[in-house]
């Protein structure tokens, strides 16, 4: 579990070690950053959604700078395996996040993998998505019995106090 | 002074040798019942054959539910026991081709039913039942609370709307108790009787009767054969909604839910005198109430119980002290829903 990244630096332990080796570890998440790009919701592991959620961010960081910039570019080629990602990338997320500065990912831990290990399952998703919302709607209603007291409640009290003045 | 107190002993005397005069509530109360069961039996005899009519659902994951039902005999009740428990359980009134209708009153013809819980989107017709439902409950406690020398009138129920934070029901008591004011204890006895009554389970069964009929139920009450007339003379079909709950038979100006169990939290919060009318002294009782699906924290149910106990002023101003004439205020306000 990463608590913050100073915290991990400092304690040695720059990311997990996950698939065959560090060069492993990258492609693995490439290929997940791009499935998470294209679908824009997947389903892994934690901890594999744990580490992509950083690299997701970041991507979008260097997005923003538009397709112009050269670093830009090379990181978004470099990420995105399937390169009719990369104007995606720019046209669509990169003006979506325009008006927010950080946390353009949702991550969700959803129940443990049952067919083949019990691994910890989680969600990840970029925000603003057009799929139905994660957690359920809080339905709002102004008009049931006891909200319609309430607001008689507040009304007489609102009259009371004015009064008072 | 000698002569007052005279008049009052004589009055007493009158007024008890006219009570014994009259019969007793349990005797009203058991004419009232057979006179309803008389007609029930009556309009259920008018389809001896079994007919079948279509039914088509609608509502959140209905819609396309067709259902075949029998004529004059399957009610919306009936209906939601055909889906599944929580409909059965949470329904608390039907719209049949768009008009409310008692989840306990048999289907005439093929239609298109709602089945409405508290929780939609626009409870408004739910809520306002409920609220009447109350209304009458409180009304039945009053009748049964007292002892059998004391008599109970039940005025017309004055219809209040939901946000005026209490529902109410207006009686005259017996001329011996004008100068009792009730103790808190008095009250809290009153709202276990309701209690009771909520815990019973007991449906609100309606009937649509002529008026003649009706008049002969309420054939006691001077004051409720004038509600009976009125409300006849009202309404589009000439004809006045009865409710029987339990052994307790009252009109009502529109439709009441379908049993006492929805009601969870019930309190009678105040009695009020609004001063001599033309039956007496009349006397508002007041309450609160929540049903089970919206349950209030203590917290919340002790602000909203404070000011329930405040006396609700009804939509129509009283005809109690002005007018001598026996008028309905509530009629008024009541087309809407009524039919």
């Amino acid at each position: 579990m990463r608590l913050t990244l100073q915290m991990l630096i400092s304690h040695g332990r720059v990311a997990r070690r996950m698939g065959l080796g560090p060069e492993s570890r990258i492609n693995m998440l490439r290929n997940i950053l791009t499935g998470l790009v294209r679908h824009e919701r997947i389903e892994t592991t934690l901890a594999r959604a744990d580490e992509v959620r950083f690299y997701a961010e970041k991507l979008v960081d260097y997005a923003k700078k538009g397709d112009t910039d050269e670093k830009a570019m090379k990181m978004a080629s470099f990420w995105l395996t399937e390169k009719d990602l990369v104007p995606k990338l720019f046209k669509v997320l990169a003006p979506r996040f325009e008006p927010h500065s950080h946390s353009y990912t949702r991550m969700v831990r959803i129940p443990n993998r049952q067919n083949l290990d019990r691994a910890k399952m989680a969600v990840l998703e970029y925000k603003g998505n057009p799929f139905p919302s994660l957690y359920p709607v809080r339905k709002e209603n102004d008009l049931t019995l006891i909200n319609q007291l309430l607001k008689g409640y507040r009304e007489e009290r609102a009259q009371q106090f004015a009064a008072k003045l | 002074m000698a002569t007052r107190s005279v008049c009052q002993v004589f009055q007493r005397r009158f007024a008890s040798a006219a009570a014994s005069l009259r019969a007793s509530p349990a005797e009203i109360r058991s004419q009232r019942n057979a006179i309803f069961s008389r007609e029930q039996a009556r309009q259920r005899a008018l389809y001896p054959r079994i007919e079948k009519i279509e039914v088509s659902m609608h509502g959140p994951g209905l819609d396309g539910t067709l259902l075949i039902m029998n004529k004059g005999m399957s009610t919306p009740l009936s209906c939601a026991r055909h889906l599944t428990e929580y409909h059965v359980k949470n329904s608390t009134l039907a719209l049949v081709d768009g008009e409310p209708w008692p989840l306990h009153q048999p289907l005439t013809q093929s239609c298109s039913l709602t089945l409405l819980t508290f929780k939609d989107n626009d409870p408004t017709l739910v809520n306002q039942a409920y609220w009447r439902s109350c209304a009458a409950l409180l009304g039945q406690v009053m009748e049964t609370a007292f002892k059998d020398e004391y008599t109970v009138e039940l005025l017309s129920t004055p219809e209040v709307p939901v946000i005026s934070g209490a529902f109410c029901c207006d009686v005259v008591l017996d001329p011996q108790l004008d100068s009792w004011t009730p103790s808190e204890e008095s009250l809290r006895s009153l709202t276990r009787g309701a209690q009771k009554l909520i815990h019973q389970d007991q449906a609100w069964e309606p009937l649509e009767v002529v008026p003649s009929v009706a008049l002969e139920v309420f054939s006691h009450s001077r004051c409720k054969q004038e509600e009976v007339e009125q409300k006849a003379s009202q309404s589009p079909k000439g004809t006045v909604m009865l409710y029987r709950c339990g052994d307790h038979v009252l009109l009502s100006g529109g439709p009441l839910v379908a049993r006492t169990g929805l009601c969870s939290q019930y309190e009678v919060t105040a009695l009020h005198n609004l001063g001599q009318g033309s039956w007496g002294l009349h006397r508002r009782v007041q309450g609160l109430s929540l049903p089970l699906q919206l349950q209030a924290h203590h917290t919340v149910w002790r602000k909203l119980r404070q000011r329930a106990e405040k006396l609700v002023d009804a939509p129509v101003p009283e005809a109690v002290a002005a007018a001598p004439e026996v008028t309905n205020p509530p009629d008024s306000t009541q087309p809407p829903t009524s039919q």
